[in-house]
């Protein structure tokens, strides 16, 4: 009984009370890998991820979705490790693996008990540089790729709609590729071109390790430094240089496709995370849409019945600025035009009139306590300073909250004024095709 | 940063990822293995109005999740009114007594909070997530909206038609139109029959008066559950439910019972024709509850069938023949009946041949012992994965819930591994011979009927 006392005591020691910054411990090996280890010994487990800094920004018209191709072969073997082996071992030790791969990130990530984590550390530092790639490998998995993008894209009207409207926001940024790449790119990288981008970016000083739960962190540095330590530098990936111009007047598409329903998206282009008007803009998309008693929920959804639903959301996390996206779906018998009208209306009235006090503390008390929700689990613990890391640092969590804290109206105002000019406007409309 | 949204969201836009691993989404209960819990996961009290009240103390992270639950799902919809029970659970928000539903979401939001309610087959949830300095707000919120809705007709004008377009929306889903005729087949004659949503149709037909009576008729504390987990003490839990519901009147009638009388499943084959690149298919059985012995059998061949990346489904189709993204089997438990489901969704050119694959692995894993090393990763992976399902408030609170309504008991974690260990190869072959032979499968496909070439 008093052990067990004595555990919950180090157990409310030990977490950190919520908005106090976490205690990280953070290294750089000799090689530049980047490793961020956070202890919560609230579970026996641990959630072990690896970030690369590559997604869709580094590929080029041509070669788009080479990025999430290579992630899914980076589950198909290695000399040491064969094929089917990666996921065999993490199951058959309980633990739970998957990835993604977004415009700026490449992230694997593992969550499994505590006492299994040395099993991951080896098979993430072998398959970081020692991918086969076979040939024959990457032709199945070509198929399968073919099929994600059949589901998420081609037989899915939202991903349509988005992937026609990014590509008509960008006009020279990278982000104006889809992350899956498109079908003929897809049909057509060689094996070649995917071992040259593993080379190119899969290596240490463009990786990050974050792992968060039940370690001591001491211990844990050493094993990743003996696992990851003797991995050669690699060259400096190639920067992305591409900065989108600005936009000289509005731009649209209209898709006519099989669907349901109506969609309306509308984008336009913002900073990122750097801009001092960052976190103006992360309030003014919890104010649009963090829940039923947002502006476009009461006003779109709710008093006026126009929409299914619509929100706003801001891309605070992008590495390179990006966009800021309004949607909606209109009711039965609602037109796009309609919809669209009635976007640019609350636009108009953000410009016009600062929101409420109600309305901005709201906002802030939402994503203040999304913050401590995020607390709850070790894989949302460990994405978030990987989240941050990859904009700057992962220091930057601890000033987020303050940042927002002190927004006021009259900066939301202004953000809105100053991004979401008419001529800033980039539409994409679908409509169902009868 | 995305804090709680409301009706439909962005996911592309929000994440603009994509994931090397599509893996079906199994039911919360197939995935609690046991791990060696030293204590009990939670205590548990039945309250004088009946009321079962479960409490697990997590003190690390100041905030609370709680699940009120009441056994009024779909399932007891009136044959003639399907999607009641959905409205009368959407509309629990939609305003009390003494406040209107905006009233209620801008008291809830102002603290970072979140209150909802939605129905499934067996149950009305009604969920609380809030900081634990916002514990007795939320509760007061969850209460009033449980004890004291009045269902405001224009609200309900609403909310009808926003579920009518929601279900009009998913028909470009092929999963969920798959999904919705897979359950008609398998659960003919039974109220797990119909989607929990309803019909665009019935649904317009549903009247405030209806929703009135469905919620006298099964809301009440007699039939319920109330989850509290996260950081506070099951005395502070005991008294702030009692303090807002101790009151609450158990009504003299017993609770309604489902009647599940003689339904069957139908072995038919229906083709919904849709124009998309690909053709989904989806297979299904009824099976066996989850308080049968065979039922952890049936777990591990499942798993070993189609149940994640190791499996011979994912293999075949996937990894050996670049078939399909998403391929899958598992087994779906309810109270009231559990239906054993095979999935994929592949190119429609490809479709006759994926789904022979699908279904000779069903009829080999039938007709051979599954392997000695096969069947101990299997269950490694089911009794090892434990912690990973219990490691936040809302997952243990859903767990706690399905628990209680299952009848399994709070041991259930430990029982689990116990019985997930004990499974033989034989144990294995004989569920699948039960559960999984091909021909006593349902079978939906949702695509354009005639072989078409590629996608554009």
């Amino acid at each position: 009984m008093t052990a067990l006392v004595t555990a919950l005591c180090l157990v409310a020691v030990l977490a950190a009370p919520a908005g106090a910054a976490d205690p990280v411990v953070e290294a750089t090996l000799d090689n530049g890998l980047r490793v961020l280890l956070l202890e919560d010994h609230r579970n026996p487990i641990v959630s072990f991820q690896v970030w690369y800094r590559v997604g869709s920004r580094n590929e080029h018209p041509g070669a788009t979705g080479i990025a999430h191709f290579l992630e899914h072969l980076m589950f198909k073997g290695t000399p040491t490790y064969g094929r089917g082996q990666y996921g065999r071992l993490v199951e058959e030790n309980g633990g739970r693996n998957n990835a993604f791969t977004s415009r700026d990130v490449t992230s694997y990530f593992v969550d499994i008990a505590a006492d299994k984590v040395d099993r991951v550390i080896a098979l993430e530092a072998d398959r970081m540089r020692h991918l086969l790639l076979d040939p024959a490998e990457i032709a199945a998995e070509r198929q399968v790729v073919m099929e994600e993008r059949r589901t998420r894209t081609e037989d899915d009207p939202d991903g349509f709609l988005a992937e026609e409207t990014s590509a008509l926001a960008f006009l020279s940024h990278p982000y104006r590729l889809p992350v899956i790449g498109w079908t003929v790119d897809i049909r057509r990288i060689t094996p070649p071109e995917i071992r040259a981008f593993y080379d190119t970016y899969y290596v240490p000083n463009n990786a990050l390790v974050v792992a968060a739960g039940d370690f001591h962190a001491a211990g844990l540095l050493e094993k990743i430094t003996r696992a990851f330590g003797a991995i050669p530098r690699g060259a400096d990936p190639p920067p992305v240089l591409a900065v989108e111009p600005p936009q000289a007047g509005e731009r649209r598409v209209t898709v006519h496709r099989d669907a349901q329903l109506p969609i309306v998206y509308i984008a336009y282009h913002v900073p990122n995370s750097r801009s001092e008007d960052a976190p103006a803009l992360e309030v003014l998309s919890t104010v649009l849409s963090g829940g039923r008693a947002s502006r476009l929920y009461t006003q779109l959804v709710r008093d006026r019945q126009l929409a299914l639903g619509a929100g706003g959301d801001y891309s605070y996390y992008s590495v390179d600025p990006n966009l800021f996206w309004f949607w909606a779906n209109p009711m039965p018998g609602q037109t796009p035009e309609a919809l669209e009208q009635a976007l640019l209306g609350e636009m108009v009235r953000l410009k016009a009139e600062p929101v409420s006090e109600e309305e901005l503390a709201r906002a802030k008390n939402q994503i203040e306590a999304s913050f401590v929700f995020q607390e709850d689990s070790v894989h949302s613990r460990a994405s978030l300073l990987a989240r941050f890391e990859v904009i700057g640092g992962f220091r930057l969590k601890d000033e987020f909250v303050p940042k927002i804290r002190a927004v006021t109206a009259e900066q939301l105002r202004r953000a809105a004024t100053t991004y979401f000019p008419d001529s800033g406007k980039n539409v994409g409309i679908l409509i169902p095709k009868s | 940063m995305t804090v709680p949204t409301h009706g439909l969201t962005l996911g592309y836009i929000m994440a603009q990822m994509t994931m090397a691993r599509r893996l079906a989404l199994l039911p919360l209960l197939l995935l609690m293995p046991g791990a060696a819990v030293a204590a009990p996961l939670a205590r548990r009290e039945v309250l004088p109005n009946g009321i079962v009240l479960l409490v697990a103390e997590r003190p690390a992270v100041p905030i609370v999740a709680v699940r009120a639950y009441f056994r009024a799902g779909s399932a007891f919809d009136p044959p003639d009114a399907p999607g009641l029970a959905n409205l009368t659970a959407r509309l629990l928000t939609r305003g009390t007594a003494t406040r209107t539903g905006a009233d209620i979401d801008r008291a809830i939001e102002f603290v970072g909070g979140s209150l909802e309610s939605d129905a499934s087959r067996d149950g009305i949830t009604v969920s609380l997530a809030v900081l634990k300095k916002d514990l007795s707000l939320g509760l007061d919120l969850l209460a009033d909206v449980v004890r004291r809705p009045s269902f405001p007709e224009p609200e309900l004008a609403r909310t009808r038609k926003q579920i009518q377009a929601g279900i009009q929306r998913s028909e470009e889903n092929p999963e969920a139109v798959a999904g919705r005729e897979l359950m008609r087949l398998v659960y003919l004659g039974h109220p797990y029959g119909h989607p929990a949503d309803g019909t665009r149709e019935s649904v317009g037909g549903l009247t405030r008066e209806q929703v009135v009576g469905y919620y006298a008729e099964h809301v009440r504390p007699d039939a319920a559950i109330i989850a509290v987990v996260g950081a506070v003490t099951l005395d502070e839990a005991r008294k702030e439910i009692l303090a807002r519901c101790g009151d609450w009147a158990r009504p003299t009638s017993p609770p309604p019972a489902v009647p599940t009388g003689s339904a069957t499943s139908a072995p038919e084959a229906s083709t919904i024709a849709r124009t998309l690149s690909q053709t989904t298919v989806a297979m299904g059985r009824r099976a066996i509850r989850q308080d049968q012995p065979d039922y952890f059998p049936l777990v591990v061949a499942s798993y070993i069938l189609g149940g994640g990346t190791n499996s011979r489904l994912f293999f075949r189709v996937r990894e050996e023949r670049g078939l399909a993204y998403g391929v899958y089997s598992y087994v779906s438990p309810g109270r009231y009946g559990s239906a054993e489901v095979v999935g994929l969704r592949t190119r429609t050119a490809e479709a006759t041949k994926a789904l022979d694959i699908a279904r000779a692995e069903m009829a080999r894993i039938a007709r051979e012992p599954v392997g000695a090393h096969e069947l101990d990763a299997a269950k490694a992976y089911l009794i090892g994965g434990f912690p990973l399902h219990l490691d936040t408030s809302a997952k243990v609170a859903n767990f706690l819930v399905g628990v209680e309504e299952q009848g399994l008991g709070l041991d259930y974690a430990d029982r689990f591994r116990e019985g997930i260990a004990r499974v033989t190869a034989a144990d294995v072959q004989r569920a699948a011979q039960r559960y999984l032979l091909p021909e006593a499968f349902a079978v939906v496909t949702v695509g354009t009927p005639a072989p078409v070439s590629g996608a554009r």
